[in-house]
């Protein structure tokens, strides 16, 4: 019987719920979270089936500190077990905790993790976006002779920038709907939209770009 | 105090609350959370996703300062914009208690 298994998984940046779902769940089926690799490669070591809740922070603030903020969490009773891409993963034994553990106690403070997520991964992607990935398509796309590497690049780009582009969407409407419920509505409309307009635009460009790349290589 | 204390502080949440009235006394994460354990019988169990996300903001925010590094934890304690926060934010409550009790029927 193997004791180590890897199991690959992908989930965007903003889907650290079902991440954290996931790992609790390889738990109680007596499997250990004990690495993870780009581009999502789990790896498990065979322990007894138990409770365990999984939870992910985002906290550039407090990486930086490492030492004192893994020590709150572990006074708090949360084991930390590792840093990812900026995630870092704790995890408490549930025996007798409550099904509902968290590490965050209000929506205030939901919704300022859900904040950094958003300023040090979305905002970096949607520039890297238009200033990288756009203009290399672009490049790639209408470059006269094309190699099999380039056709694979561009391909791969264009359907990582499409799942990326609608995981954003997704977000970025999770954040509103979760502010909603927060604050008053007026004095957030503005900014939601500014980002929807953001996203729709790069979605459209994407799509004109799609739509000249195929007719490019079918005729 | 500037617009952006305001908006941000007042109202503020009662995790907010609770630190600010904590850290009248030099302490640390973990010491706020077991205070405010004994001050609410064990109903309100600060988190420390929560603790440690407040702390930096009111670090940032000028509303309490970092004193010194003990075993790993960080104490911290109210500054003046602090206090001057806390203060608005116990006469709001103070106001909504008298109400309260005035109008219960």
């Amino acid at each position: 019987m193997k004791d180590r298994k890897t199991e690959f998984k992908w989930f965007t940046i903003t889907q650290y719920k079902e991440e954290e779902e996931y790992l609790s769940k390889m738990n109680s089926k007596g499997w250990r979270f004990v690495g993870v690799n780009l581009p999502g490669f789990y790896h498990f070591e065979k322990c007894q089936p138990e409770n365990v809740t999984y939870k992910l922070d985002y906290n550039q603030e407090g990486i930086k500190n490492k030492s004192e903020y893994v020590q709150m969490f572990s006074d708090c009773g949360w084991d930390h077990v590792l840093d990812f891409v900026g995630y870092s993963y704790f995890r408490k034994v549930g025996e007798n905790t409550a099904a509902d553990e968290d590490i965050f106690c209000d929506d205030e403070s939901r919704l300022d993790m859900m904040k950094r997520v958003f300023r040090g991964r979305i905002i970096p992607l949607i520039i890297l976006f238009f200033c990288v990935i756009i203009p290399q398509l672009l490049e790639n796309g209408f470059a006269e002779r094309q190699s099999t590497i380039q056709k694979v690049l561009t391909t791969v780009m264009f359907i990582m920038g499409i799942v990326y582009l609608a995981s954003f969407a997704h977000f970025t409407k999770d954040c509103h709907t979760f502010e909603k419920g927060l604050r008053d509505e007026d004095s957030i409309r503005v900014k939601y939209y500014a980002i929807y307009a953001l996203e729709m635009l790069g979605l459209i460009i994407f799509l004109a770009i799609g739509g000249l790349l195929v007719h490019n290589v079918i005729l | 105090m500037d617009a952006h204390i305001k908006k941000v502080y007042v109202p503020m949440t009662e995790t907010g609350f609770y630190i600010l009235l904590c850290l009248q006394e030099p302490n640390h994460g973990y010491g706020i959370v077991q205070k405010v354990k004994e001050l609410t019988n064990d109903d309100i169990v600060l988190t420390p996703g929560t603790m440690y996300g407040s702390l930096s903001k009111m670090e940032k925010d000028g509303l309490i300062s970092f004193e010194r590094e003990e075993q790993k934890r960080k104490i911290y304690r109210i500054t003046e914009l602090g206090r001057e926060v806390l203060e608005i934010e116990m006469n709001r409550i103070e106001r909504l208690y008298n109400n309260m009790k005035e109008m219960r029927l």
